[in-house]
């Protein structure tokens, strides 16, 4: 298997650097980004990432993805915006699907191993957008969800593209530090929209996090509302859920991002972010209140690199005891 | 009747029924073929269609296809997101200035090109995609292949200007006799 995710990568980042040219580019692309980042809780990262996506004739989609990524020092969420930092090549996704477009109505089919469809759960809406760290609902340490959740199985959306529902039926093939056992998975989402606004609301049930069985029984239940709107280079967008990681306990958490990318600050997008988090354990000690603030820029320097600065601030101090840390990374990205 | 005046005016531009053919040609900068150039050549007085056409610039795969559009004035682009990520397509540097807001898979979104110029468009969520629409007055124009050859077929018999643009490039200005099995290599240094 590992053999196989060396190959796939070195396959992508072939096509990618144009080592192997393409013959139908419309039907075959390849990216690769390669970061490196630190940060003052004493966090160094390094990661690459390959995919690369094609479609058939017929308009069958396919997607993989691997990443490898590392860091060093504090035990930290920073640079785990949304893959897995355990310094193992992993296969993130790959899948395929197909979209209809009878008369008004949408549907498409999806099968095969892809990212958990909760709330707002794609890569590009994490990855490298000028936020260094996950929200903390979506941490894999904060007993709520993980970016890094997989689901090996078929997700189905139907309905229009004012308002669809979207369902997933799976069993978990998470990567990262939060896993759950296995099991049948479950994820329903409603979205509707309207102009530049988009809302949604998701309803996961699915197994716990694995290293949790000695003490965790039941399932792992969340329900979530989520929402974008964009104008003018301005976009509001963030999340809420509450629910439950296992029995007896309860999470309840959301985040509110601000990203702004106007014509006048040229190559700069300006970030901010305003999130909670409150987990209540059986054991008061165990429990997590935590508020954060994080403000940032990501700036393309030259075409194909850019740069993430964040500073964050937590009152109640963040893995390194820190109140207040500096996080930088920068990106270089190919497309073929 | 409308129709008949269409058809003799454009009759009397062309050259009142000089014979016509394709004009092929390669696009190159110093021997080195360039794709995705354009080529149109100068047809005034040719009056733009009577109804909009509706041309496709696609979303897919976190990219825009083709990566360069190239239109006549008048024409309606429709800029469809076949991603099940949001897409938000904007152009606010030169030529037509527009932004489309946030809309999902399945939805289509048209903007009208009503005059000449270049429009370089991206995406606010996904800052590695973009492409160019290229408006022209004028029906004949071509994309070059990646091997940097073009066709504008059923040109009238004649002697046109052309122009040839490239992203990147400045725009190239010549003359062009246009007949049966003429061929026209632009090229940039």
């Amino acid at each position: 298997m590992t053999a196989g995710r060396w190959l796939l990568a070195g396959g992508m980042t072939a096509i990618a650097s144009g080592a192997i040219p393409l013959q139908a580019q419309q039907s075959l692309n390849a990216e690769v980004d390669v970061s490196a980042g630190a940060s003052t809780e004493n966090v160094r990262a390094g990661s690459m990432q390959a995919r690369v996506f094609g479609a058939s004739a017929s308009d069958w989609r396919f997607v993989a993805e691997v990443s490898m990524a590392g860091v060093d020092g504090q035990l930290s969420d920073a640079f785990n915006g949304a893959y897995p930092y355990d310094g193992q090549l992993r296969l993130i996704e790959a899948y395929g699907e197909k979209m209809f477009r009878p008369r008004q109505y949408l549907l498409g089919i999806r099968a095969g191993r892809y990212r958990t469809p909760f709330g707002i759960s794609n890569r590009s809406d994490h990855a490298y957008t000028g936020f260094v760290r996950p929200p903390l609902i979506r941490y894999g340490k904060s007993f709520a969800l993980s970016n890094t959740f997989l689901e090996g199985g078929a997700d189905l959306i139907a309905g229009t593209p004012q308002l669809f529902v979207e369902t997933s039926l799976g069993v978990p093939q998470d990567e990262g530090t939060l896993r759950r056992r296995q099991g049948l998975d479950a994820t329903i989402r409603v979205q509707g929209y309207y102009r530049s606004l988009i809302v949604g609301a998701s309803r996961m049930h699915s197994g716990r996090d694995r290293s949790l069985a000695s003490f965790a029984k039941g399932r792992s239940v969340f329900n979530g509302i989520d929402a974008r709107w964009m104008a003018r280079g301005v976009q509001l967008r963030g999340e809420w859920l509450v629910g439950r990681p296992f029995d007896g306990v309860t999470t309840t958490g959301g985040y509110a991002d601000l990203l702004v990318h106007h014509r006048q600050l040229g190559p700069v997008t300006l970030v901010a972010r305003a999130e909670r988090l409150d987990y209540v354990a059986v054991l008061s000690q165990f429990s997590l209140y935590l508020h954060r603030f994080t403000g940032g820029a990501r700036i393309r320097l030259l075409q194909n690199l850019s740069t993430q600065i964040n500073v964050s601030h937590q009152p109640t101090g963040l893995a390194a005891g820190r109140r207040t840390v500096l996080d930088a990374g920068i990106t270089y990205s190919l497309r073929r | 009747m409308r129709h008949l005046c269409v058809w003799l005016l454009a009759l009397l531009v062309t050259g009142g029924g000089a014979p016509e053919g394709d004009l092929h040609g390669t696009a190159t900068i110093n021997d080195t073929p360039v794709a995705d150039a354009v080529v149109w050549l100068e047809a005034p007085g040719v009056p733009a269609p009577a109804s909009r056409s509706k041309v496709v610039l696609d979303q897919r795969n976190l990219h825009f296809y083709p990566r360069v559009l190239v239109v006549q004035v008048g024409t309606i682009v429709e800029f469809p997101n076949h991603d099940r990520v949001f897409h938000d397509v904007f152009s606010f540097r030169d030529g037509k200035q527009f932004e489309l807001g946030l809309y999902p898979v399945g939805a289509v979104k048209q903007v009208p090109f009503d005059r000449p110029g270049l429009s370089r468009v991206f995406c606010n969520i996904h800052p590695a995609m973009a492409a160019y629409i290229l408006v022209v007055d004028s029906p004949y124009f071509a994309v070059t292949d990646r091997d940097g050859h073009f066709t504008l077929p059923n040109i009238a018999a004649g002697t046109f200007t052309y122009h040839a643009w490239r992203p990147g490039g400045a725009i190239l200005n010549g003359s062009a006799a246009v007949r049966a099995g003429s061929v026209l290599d632009v090229q940039w240094r």
